[in-house]
């Protein structure tokens, strides 16, 4: 989230459709969609600005896990919900570093354990970390980003920035018998965004790469096989101001590449859509609006 | 005043859902069990075996999907290339009908269920225990298939049976869930031993094929070094570590307490005689397989030689007695007297160590 100065508020409030019906083997993709997982996730996102260069952000999630099997004329389904963990960063923001209407901005913080991790089915089964809402462990959060509008177009931004998540071990796994770390991941990303005003409103589309490593899983400390993988998205998305304030968010993800350790369902198709509010100082908003298309 | 109450009203709508919840539902058609409640759930609520300890080992019900008579090819087809020689097979013989059933492929089903002449069969295997039974599958003269059902206890498989939805603990031999809990299937003797060792003493070997509906890396362990690694779990059991917790043993269970053979105690002879509660064994095992065969009535009288010789092709001839027999490596007699008779058959499995003391007090033999 951007520092839109001292004093300002953002607000995100987003919903998070994530489908993964796609196995595969290495980079091959089996000839088998009997395995469905599908995570819905509610996702609130605030970031204050303490001053122009510092600001505080943090994510609150509640998620709801699918997991369909279709097989043998049979449909198994189990389905878990609850508040996942929360994600509190710290973030400090240099303007023109890189020259004008630029900026760089390095975050860092924690991922904390507020989600369940011991869900157990009605039965009384007890389900693996995949299905959990919660990690059950803290893991450090660091972020680094840059952003500089184009000077030949001064509406257009390319922006790119890399996620790093150094993982905790959740040692209270399966009834406090096993210990579970889920792989380190990064995640990089590259972005061209651009403006324009249609029906009176502010458009500003965008189309993003985006890399994705994730680490091995880790279950007593020993590797955990089909976990990890490396994959290549790309991601249009648009925002769309309705009013100076508040914009409409909504933005797909589709894999352009995909490669698994061993096999395993790895993500078909990502939706997100929500509202962003801004709520500045009101000098803020007026020198804004001065920068705003015509 | 307007943008404190968009931001309480944002922070309502997501702490209203401070709650957790967990729902499985079995929305299957006539084979999805007799159990089921009015919501669709196919479980009934009574386990013989500690709920607390049963593990949904992440897949899911059928998430593995277990083999119904699958493609059978020669052992020099194409389509089991990626079978090496050193690697691990069940055999199964009814006749001259002998099949063979390769871990690599049971790695990624766990269950085939077959047909051999008139056996309806269910080759049991379990990647995380190393245990392969094979079972029968008529219940209450019905024929039933078994599947996977995603659940795991001590760490093994957790079959279901697709007439009742009843759920089977394999190492048990016995449902321990369901309509049919308590019940036991009827045993079939399998031979567990190298794919090399299987084709030569039945060339005519008929073999899974990996042409299977549900395409995977036969060949690559989805568990990586899991069957070697002694220190290595993915779930909880409790591990006794009097043995290297992965050691290949031979197990034999006996109402409700087991004995394990070690093929170390095959270096210097090939036939152990043992008595394990109350009752006569004769133990078969060289470098590449452990057999046993219960001893009762006359046939424990009889005074057996080893004379099994790998090398030679197409000889399953495992024992020779004092009156003449020849018996197979399954314990039939072939030749002799007692041509057609078998030799008693026992509830045994292969199995890696750690996997017997999880579930029975067990002896090792020797010790």
């Amino acid at each position: 989230m951007s520092n839109e100065g001292a004093g300002s508020w953002v607000i995100n409030l987003s919903y998070d459709y994530n489908n993964l019906n796609t196995l595969n083997a290495g980079t091959d993709t089996l000839d088998d969609d009997s395995r469905l997982r599908v995570t819905n996730s509610i996702l609130l996102n605030l970031g204050y600005a303490i001053s122009n260069r510092f600001s505080v952000e943090s994510l609150f999630t509640w998620v709801n896990q699918t997991r369909t099997i279709s097989q043998f004329g049979n449909e198994d389904f189990t389905e878990t919900s609850g508040i996942g963990d929360a994600v509190f960063l710290l973030r400090y923001t240099i303007p023109n570093v890189l020259g004008d209407q630029s900026s760089v901005a390095i975050s860092s913080g924690v991922k904390a354990p507020v989600g369940r991790s011991d869900l157990l089915t009605n039965e009384g089964f007890q389900l693996t970390a995949d299905l959990q809402p919660g990690s059950g462990a803290w893991d450090y959060v660091g972020l680094i980003s840059v952003s500089k509008n184009l000077p030949f177009r001064p509406s257009a931004t390319l922006a790119a920035g890399a996620t790093f998540r150094l993982t905790g071990a959740n040692s209270d796994y399966l009834n406090g018998e096993s210990t579970y770390e889920f792989g380190n991941e990064v995640q990089a990303i590259l972005g061209y965004t651009d403006q324009f005003l249609l029906f009176s409103a502010v458009f500003n589309p965008a189309l993003i790469l985006k890399y994705r490593k994730a680490g091995i899983d880790k279950i007593n400390g020993f590797d955990l096989n089909n976990t990890g993988g490396e994959w290549l998205f790309i991601r249009p998305e648009i925002f769309a101001y309705i009013s100076p304030s508040i914009a409409v968010v909504s933005r797909l993800e589709v894999p352009l590449y995909s490669y698994v350790d061993g096999t395993q369902l790895t993500p078909t198709l990502r939706f997100t859509g929500g509202l962003q509010i801004k709520l500045m100082k009101k000098n803020d908003i007026e020198i804004e609006n001065q920068n705003k298309l015509p | 005043m307007k943008r404190i109450m968009c931001f309480l009203l944002l922070t309502i709508i997501v702490t209203s859902c401070d709650s957790s919840a967990v729902s499985i539902t079995d929305t299957g058609g006539a084979n999805s069990g007799q159990n089921g409640t009015d919501d669709g759930t196919s479980q009934n609520a009574q386990w013989s075996i500690p709920v607390s300890q049963v593990v949904d080992g992440g897949p899911g019900k059928d998430g593995i999907p277990a083999l119904v008579r699958p493609k059978m090819v020669n052992a020099d087809s194409d389509e089991i290339s990626v079978l090496r020689p050193n690697d691990l097979v069940l055999v199964f013989k009814d006749g001259d009908d002998v099949r063979a059933y390769p871990h690599i492929i049971l790695d990624w089903h766990e269950i085939i269920n077959d047909n051999v002449g008139d056996v309806s069969l269910a080759i049991t295997f379990c990647p995380l225990t190393g245990t392969g039974i094979g079972w029968g599958r008529i219940i209450d003269g019905e024929e039933t298939t078994f599947g996977v059902s995603g659940l795991l206890y001590n760490t093994n498989l957790i079959p279901y049976d697709r007439l009742t939805d009843s759920n089977w603990s394999q190492i048990l031999n016995e449902s321990v869930n369901g309509e049919l809990i308590g019940e036991k299937p009827e045993l079939y003797q399998l031979l567990e031993t190298t794919w090399n060792v299987a084709r030569r003493v039945y060339p005519t070997i008929r073999v899974v094929s990996t042409d299977t509906p549900f395409p995977r890396t036969y060949g690559t362990s989805p568990y990586g070094d899991y069957n070697t690694n002694n220190d290595r779990f993915l779930f909880p059991v409790s591990v006794n570590r009097t043995l290297p917790a992965k050691e290949r043993v031979l197990a034999l269970i006996d109402r409700g307490r087991a004995k394990v053979y070690r093929f170390e105690s095959f270096e210097e002879v090939n036939l152990i005689r043992d008595t394990f509660r109350s009752r006569d064994y004769l133990i078969v095992g060289n470098e590449n397989f452990m057999v046993i065969y219960r001893l009762t009535g006359d046939l424990a009288e009889l005074e057996f030689s080893y004379v099994f010789d790998s090398d030679n092709l197409n000889s399953e001839i495992l024992l020779r007695d004092d009156e003449g027999n020849e018996w197979n490596v399954f314990g039939e007699a072939v030749s002799g007297p007692r041509t057609g008779e078998f030799l008693g058959k026992t509830e045994s499995m292969m199995a890696q160590w750690f996997s017997i003391p999880a579930f029975y007090p067990t002896e090792i033999y020797g010790q």
